[in-house]
């Protein structure tokens, strides 16, 4: 029973943040009061647990939710738990009801509202979590609510936010860290699992950087120095943001962080050192330079700096008296913090301005207003009977019985009066100028009892709550129990008799009504101390990120290829060094490697080679090239590869046909390059030339036949019914390859398409033809003979060399020359050549896809039997689509490049 | 060995012309590789066996692997296809007025 | 569920772009096509991956020659992820140009040769059909960024020719791999490397091939540089496919040929850390959206082999959950980004912005995709970290969680760059277009942002309901790991 409501709770503030934004839509900003009581019946849901939970038996619920990582979905509602949904329902109910008239009427409010809710729920759920992961992500979220409801600011609020964002966010991370840690430590991410193997945590190697990682993201949300900067910043956010984010939850989630992981580190050397040191400095500078402030929420804003630096040390401490005024504290100081904020932003509505200078003398003309104000000054400043002296003194008596290191007692109390008794002066400050003093504003006047009324409940409960703390006992008390288990809670009462607490109290009333008294020469002194602050140091962080990173960034945008060349390149070579540097022994070389002739084509290639390298003028290249093809094709008919000998000779011609097309809109000689970059060049090439080189030889010719080369060799013939061999693997074996190829080639027609103009253009009316006189007679003997050629390549393929490819780029030549001799009469009338792509494509894929209809797997051959008795082979068909495609593209070249001028 | 040295006369000729501007530069270097790893791919015979693989035409055992030569089939008709495209797209950039050549400085981010 | 299946990915996408470039000029019909094709291999892929997480490798024999010595495709539970999401990247992809009005009438066929390539690239099983594949996928990817001017120039060239460069350098690696070894057949080739340098050493010419063409550092300059030129759809579909491609690859031939060699992951660490790093460095020092996007694709490809360098169970699983909630993620994330582009006048930060106002659909559909990158939670990229890093601390490399931690801050830092730069502020006065009237202040059309919403939603799915999708990476990570079913699929 007790499950569902903890579940029905966390539910409800969900669907109340989506319910949000249409309550506005109707009620206005006066949706507010609807929400206010939304929020109490949560808590009142929560509240109907209290029996038990107080009575020692946390409600829990759990659901696994990403059981891979070990995740799941839990909830625990103990005594911590409750007293921080507490806080955070109560204080939220009356930020709720403030925010009606805080808001200005008229304007659109939906979206505040509902991230006000929603933050509600993920704060509920970051104190109800019971699983490390949740815990996590419910953190993070609040980071991401007060970034928006910050950026809602308008245009000042967006580096603040960032600023915000960014600093509780690492601190997101860092309890990230802790948990991964943790659970690899424990096994689980169970929270109570792992509260409850204090022993393995503590014995283990990584327990200091777990503590480490914690203690910084408890500081980055509760504004700890160094990372105290974004609080005071966040405060251009509206007054009712402020009072809820920054002064009552969000900031007391570090606490409560804290507060969960005391059960294992409290009295842990490093940590209590660490959380004193952090929590008191930043409490008496975050004091010292609340009294600096003139803009009262300023003011406030290091002041909640300064209480949670008091809250930090205290759970630092350790002990359980410590650990209890903590809690108590914690309870304390959001109640008049709150308030507070909701005052000023009150009198900021009303007089139009928050700086302390300018209020004075208020009670004449605010009364309420002002008694509201002066309470909770009172109660910061810790005068009794008021709650923030009840808080006070457990603190100090905390600190007074410390016993963290030797003489722990003096210095932390001392450290502590000091803190208190800045406190008490800005504190006074406040209430001084709440009552006291002339009045400077004569025209102010009391505002609606319906804006003053949540105020007044949260002043009024801290009154009553200083005689009456009693009644906190038995929530405190389980609280504290949760965070030590088997301690002896203290009694919270208001007068405890003589102790030396009280004497500390009387100290820092002494004292700070000193300063007050002599509030202008403090202010004078205190002007001239350096103004504290991680934020020059974080911008300065900020900017030369950005700086490296453009540094980086330029790397990437160099115009010429070179730089992006060089690197792959670079990689090469280092691959040839460790090559170099770890083959071992290699099995010896099999057969025979070289034959004469072979020296004699390396020769001429190196020449041609150099040659290429060297070369001033495109036209020189381009012959080049083609020597180096024919060199290169000599290279394979030597070894042993007639089809592939082919293939290159009549891609070489191919090829260098387009670069005459293409010859024309080049320049006549390549351009000059740089002399460094030559030789850094140089020195590249030639390493990767060796590493080339070493490669081929090392890892080359030194292994035997292949089983697969002997099964192709062996088969080809009584399997696929072809003599050559390539062949067979072409078109039958391997087909597959193929059809990828030819579908490289259909997309690079596309490409050339989509380069030079449109798809279905017929051929231009300009045509480039300058020797249609010579070649043109040329041309009509020799087309037929070439297309005879190609069907008889393409015919024979499948027995001697030829095949699809080389008859197609037979008739390429031809469709080529016939460009060149201007005759395009001759030359079929081509549609454009997306049919032949087209249809090329189709066969080949059709083909293959024919074969699965049949039942077969995909590309087996078969055969297609015609109505003349013959049959055809599919591989045949596989071969004519093979044709049509390489056609294609060539027809695609021919009509693009061949028939413009290089006019613009 | 004469393999080894053709690819790295290859490789050692491609990688200087790639490295050098112009496109049409780039484009002849590119050429080359392609000689390079053909050859490479030749040399990919585990045996260095010559006789053509054509069934029927000689002894099984002195044949050469056919695997690689269809694979260099394959890589031939794939570059050709592209050197295709390379040079249709320096010929698109001259028509755009784009400068086939960049300085080596670095440019502006486009 | 039968292999025969395996066909159709490659085979259907064919036939229809075969069709589609016969009718250059029905945009309708293309779109339909494309769609219809690419949903019915999404749907298919869904299948085998419900058939592949049981454990079965769905084998299809081409030609029906013998296993071993035939190209085998073939589908485990890693093939048939990336399958599916591909498809559904293609989708949303095909979705984007139509209703960004990009793109000609070779723009679905192209696309559909593009993919055909990719999913040819995730079902084979053999290293020089693999290259084939890549380059089916590249060939259009030419076409596509050379499609309009931008990417004409510069951009255009270094892509073409460092695609080239790095596609010449696989055929070398696949040509000595058969050297030293006889066979491509990964099947065959399992643990080669493993046990012999010479065999490691012929793939790492392979791997070094991939890594240039995942953008991996320092191998990576070129992404940035280029991809940004493309029109915004095709950069959606290149960002999820062509580096995706190349990670897939490194992680089957490490798995498969080097068998997880544990000599070498030191090696693979290093690149992940290192690409990480820079990757993230120079995403921050970028300054429009699209530079700033196209960088952090470097960061996140790092990540991935972080969880390869683990070479455990739980760190694949974690790597290939962020595989694939990240291509969805950087997808949204570029439609974000195209439409802020086209309706609102360029991307670079400061002109627009205060966009948040004007138009706060985009603005959400940008900031959740942007989260999700940042590590945020409740979204898919916070599991994914958190899978990772706990992975990493497993292992005990505390290096590596330490570094994915602050690149995950550093990503996050990015974000808030763009968020400012763009989104938040005072809305800017009414920017001109060069040579053109001045934009009117209003938000783009709900149709433009369509895509990139409906994108954002599985990062809010993946990561509050991502057991399904961490189960599907347990299983394809198990199949990596003990590569057995694979290898005896198809291998002799």
């Amino acid at each position: 029973m007790g499950v569902v409501l903890v579940v029905a709770a966390l539910s409800s503030m969900g669907l109340l943040s989506l319910v949000a934004p249409l309550l506005e839509r109707f009620l206005g900003r006066n949706a507010g009061y609807l929400l206010a009581a939304g929020f109490i019946a949560v808590a009142v849901l929560l509240g109907l647990q209290a029996p038990t939970v107080l009575a020692g038996q946390p409600e829990t619920a759990s659901w696994p939710w990403i059981p891979a990582l070990g995740v799941s979905f839990s909830l625990r509602l103990d005594g911590l738990a409750s007293l921080f949904c507490l806080l955070v329902l109560g204080v939220g109910a009356l930020i709720m009801a403030y925010c009606p008239r805080y808001l200005p009427h008229g304007g659109r409010h939906g979206y505040i509202y509902f991230l006000l809710t929603l933050f509600g729920g993920a704060m509920l759920g970051l104190v109800l979590a019971a699983d490390l992961v949740l815990l996590v992500v419910f953190w993070e979220i609040t980071t991401v609510l007060s970034f928006l409801l910050i950026s809602a600011a308008g245009s000042q609020g967006a580096a603040p936010a960032a600023r915000a964002l960014l600093v509780t966010g690492m601190g997101g991370l860092a309890l990230l860290g802790a948990v991964v840690l943790l659970a690899v430590i424990t096994g689980t991410t169970d929270l109570t699992s792992v509260l409850a193997a204090r022993q393995q945590v503590l014995a283990s190697p990584l327990a200091p950087a777990v503590a480490a990682l914690i203690m910084i993201a408890a500081f980055t949300k509760s504004a700890q120095v160094p990372f105290n900067f974004w609080l005071p910043g966040a405060m251009v956010a509206i007054t009712p943001v402020s009072a809820y984010l920054h002064a009552a939850t969000l900031v007391k989630a570090g606490i409560y962080l804290l507060l969960r992981f005391s059960t294992l580190f409290a009295g842990q050397p490093g940590w209590s050192l660490t959380l004193i040191a952090v929590g008191l400095i930043t409490a008496v500078l975050g004091a010292a330079q609340a009294l600096r402030e003139h803009d009262l929420k300023a003011l406030l804003a290091y002041s909640t700096v300064s209480q949670l630096g008091l809250l930090v040390a205290a759970i630092g401490v350790g002990t359980t008296v410590a650990l209890a005024a903590a809690i108590l504290y914690t309870f304390a100081h959001a109640l008049f913090k709150a308030t507070l904020f909701m005052l000023v932003g009150i009198i900021d509505r009303e007089a139009g301005s928050r700086d302390i200078r300018k209020l004075s003398g208020l009670m004449r003309v605010m009364p309420v207003t002002a008694t509201l104000t002066g309470l909770a000054g009172l109660s910061l400043a810790g005068i009794p009977p008021l709650i923030g002296f009840v808080g006070k003194e457990s603190l100090f008596q905390g600190f007074a019985r410390a016993s963290a290191f030797p003489g722990a007692g003096v210095v932390t109390g001392a450290f502590a009066v000091l803190a208190s008794v800045l406190t008490f002066a800005y504190g006074i400050r406040i209430f001084y100028g709440a009552f006291a003093g002339p009045t400077l504003q004569r025209r102010l006047y009391e505002p609606s009892w319906v804006f003053l009324a949540p105020a007044a409940v949260a002043a009024v409960a801290g009154l009553v709550l200083g005689p009456a703390v009693a009644i906190l006992n038995p929530l405190m008390r389980e609280a504290i129990v949760n965070v030590e288990p088997g301690s002896v809670p203290p009694h919270f009462k208001l007068w405890h008799g003589l102790t030396p607490e009280l004497l500390m109290s009387a100290v820092t009333i002494a004292c700070g009504l000193g300063l007050f008294v002599f509030r202008d020469r403090v202010d004078h002194g205190l002007s001239r101390l350096p103004h504290l602050g991680g934020q020059a140091l974080f911008d300065r962080l900020y900017t030369s990120t950005f700086r490296l990173g453009a540094v980086v960034a330029r790397s990437a945008h160099v115009s010429s290829p070179w730089t992006y060349l060089a690197r792959p390149v670079a990689g090469l070579v280092l691959l040839g060094g460790v090559g170099a540097g770890t083959l071992g022994r290699l099995p010896a070389t099999a057969g025979q490697r070289s034959q004469p002739l072979d020296w004699a084509l390396l020769v001429l290639l190196a020449a041609a080679v150099a040659g290429l390298v060297r070369a001033r003028s495109v036209l020189s290249a381009a012959a080049l090239v083609g020597v180096t093809g024919l060199i290169v094709t000599t290279w394979f008919l030597l070894a042993g590869a007639p089809d592939v000998a082919l293939t290159l000779l009549l891609a070489e011609v191919l090829t260098a046909m387009v670069v005459a097309f293409v010859l024309r809109g080049l320049p006549r000689s390549f351009p000059r390059p740089r002399r460094p970059g030559t030789f850094a060049a140089g020195v590249l090439a030639v390493l990767a030339g060796l590493a080339a080189a070493g490669g081929v030889l090392a890892l080359t010719g030194r292994r035997g036949v292949s089983p697969t080369g002997e099964f192709f060799l062996r088969e080809a013939l009584p399997q696929a019914g072809g003599r050559n061999v390539v062949n067979t693997i072409l078109v039958d074996f391997r087909a597959l390859d193929t059809l990828g190829e030819v579908s490289v080639l259909g997309a690079a027609a596309m490409g050339i398409m989509l380069l030079l103009g449109g798809l279905d253009r017929a051929d231009s009316e300009r045509l480039v033809a300058p020797y249609r006189f010579v070649l043109g007679p040329a041309y009509r003997v020799l087309a037929p003979v070439t297309a005879a050629v190609s069907v008889y390549l393409f015919v024979r393929g499948h027995n001697e060399p030829g095949g699809g490819f080389s008859a197609s780029l037979v008739a390429g030549i031809a469709t080529g020359f016939g460009y060149l001799a201007g005759r395009p009469g001759t030359a079929p009338r081509w549609r454009g050549p997306g049919p032949l792509i087209a249809a090329g494509l189709l066969t080949c894929a059709g083909v293959g896809f024919a074969a699965t209809m049949a039942g077969k797997p995909f590309l087996a051959h078969f055969s297609v039997p015609l109505p003349s008795g013959l049959s055809v082979s599919s591989t045949i068909l596989f071969d004519l689509g093979v044709y049509l495609l390489v056609l294609g593209l060539m027809v695609t070249a021919v009509t693009r490049l061949a028939s413009e001028d290089d006019q613009r | 060995m004469t393999a080894a040295i053709a690819v790295g006369i290859l490789v050692a000729g491609g990688v200087f012309l790639i490295l050098r501007p112009g496109l049409a530069r780039i484009t002849v270097g590119f050429i080359l590789l392609g000689h390079a790893v053909n050859i490479l791919l030749i040399a990919a015979d585990g045996a260095g066996r010559r006789g053509a693989p054509l069934t029927g035409e000689g002894d099984l055992a002195r044949m050469a692997d056919p695997l690689p030569q269809a694979f260099v089939l394959t890589a031939i008709v794939i570059s050709f296809g592209i050197t295709v495209y390379l040079l249709a797209l320096v010929r698109a950039s001259r028509r755009t007025g784009k400068p086939d050549s960049d300085p080596d400085d670095p440019g502006p981010s486009q | 569920m039968s292999g025969a299946v395996l066909s159709l990915p490659v085979a259907v996408p064919l036939l229809a772009a075969a069709m589609l470039v016969a009718m250059p000029r029905r945009r309708r019909l293309h779109l339909v096509t494309g769609v219809a094709v690419t949903g019915g291999i999404l749907l298919l892929g869904g299948e085998v991956l419900a058939t592949a997480v049981g454990g079965t490798v769905l084998t299809l024999d081409i030609g029906g020659w013998p296993p071993g010595f035939a190209i085998t495709l073939a589908a485990d539970a890693f093939s048939a992820l990336m399958l599916t999401v591909s498809a559904l990247l293609v989708l949303a992809s095909l979705a984007y140009a139509a209703v960004a009005d990009e793109g000609g009438p070779l723009f679905t066929p192209l696309t559909l040769i593009l993919s055909a390539g990719v999913y040819g690239a995730f079902l084979t099983a053999d290293l020089f059909n693999l290259f084939v594949f890549v380059e089916v996928m590249l060939t259009p990817s030419y076409a596509l960024l050379t499609m309009t001017g931008g990417g004409r120039g510069a951009a255009g060239r270094i892509y073409v020719t460092v695609s080239l460069l790095a596609s010449m350098i696989f055929l070398a690696g696949v040509a000595l791999v058969y050297s030293v070894t006889g066979t491509v057949n990964l099947g065959e080739l399992a643990g080669a490397a493993r046990h012999s340098t010479a065999a490691a050493l012929a793939c790492s010419v392979v791997l070094l091939a991939l890594a240039a063409k995942a953008a991996v550092v320092p191998l990576h300059t070129w992404l940035p540089r280029t991809y940004p030129a493309a029109p915004a759809p095709v950069m959606v579909l290149f960002s999820g496919l062509l580096t995706k491609v190349g990670v897939y690859a490194i992680i089957r031939v490490y798995a498969v040929v080097f068998a997880g060699a544990p000599q070498y992951r030191w090696v693979i660490m290093t690149a992940a850390l290192l690409t990480m790093v820079i990757g993230i460095l120079g995403t921050i020092g970028e300054q429009t959206m699209r530079e700033i996007l196209a960088f952090d694709m470097v960061s996140q490809i790092g990540y991935i082999l972080l969880g390869l360098a683990l070479f455990s169970t739980a760190g694949l699983a974690a790597a290939i959950f962020y595989l694939v909630q990240y291509v969805l993620v950087q997808a949204a994330l570029l439609v974000a980004a195209g439409t802020v582009e086209t309706s609102h006048g360029g991307g670079t930060l400061g002109k627009p912005s205060g966009l948040a106002h004007r138009d706060p659909l985009l603005a959400v559909a940008f900031m959740i995709p942007a989260s999700s990158l940042a590590g945020l939670p409740p979204l898919s990229g916070f599991i994914a970290k958190l899978s990772l890093i706990q992975a990493a601390v497993a292992k005990n490399s505390y290096l590596a969680a330490a570094i994915a931690t602050a690149v995950s801050f550093l990503t996050l830092l990015a974000m808030i760059k763009i968020w400012r730069g763009v989104f938040a502020g005072r809305e800017a006065a009414a920017t001109a277009r060069p040579g053109g009237r001045p934009h009117a202040l209003r938000a783009a059309r709900p149709a433009l942002i369509a895509p990139g919403l409906a994108l954002a939603v599985p990062a809010i799915v993946l990561g509050i309901w991502a057991q399904p999708l961490f189960t599907a990476a347990t299983a394809a990570a198990d199949g990596l790991t003990s590569t057995a079913a694979y290898v005896q699929a198809v291998g002799r």
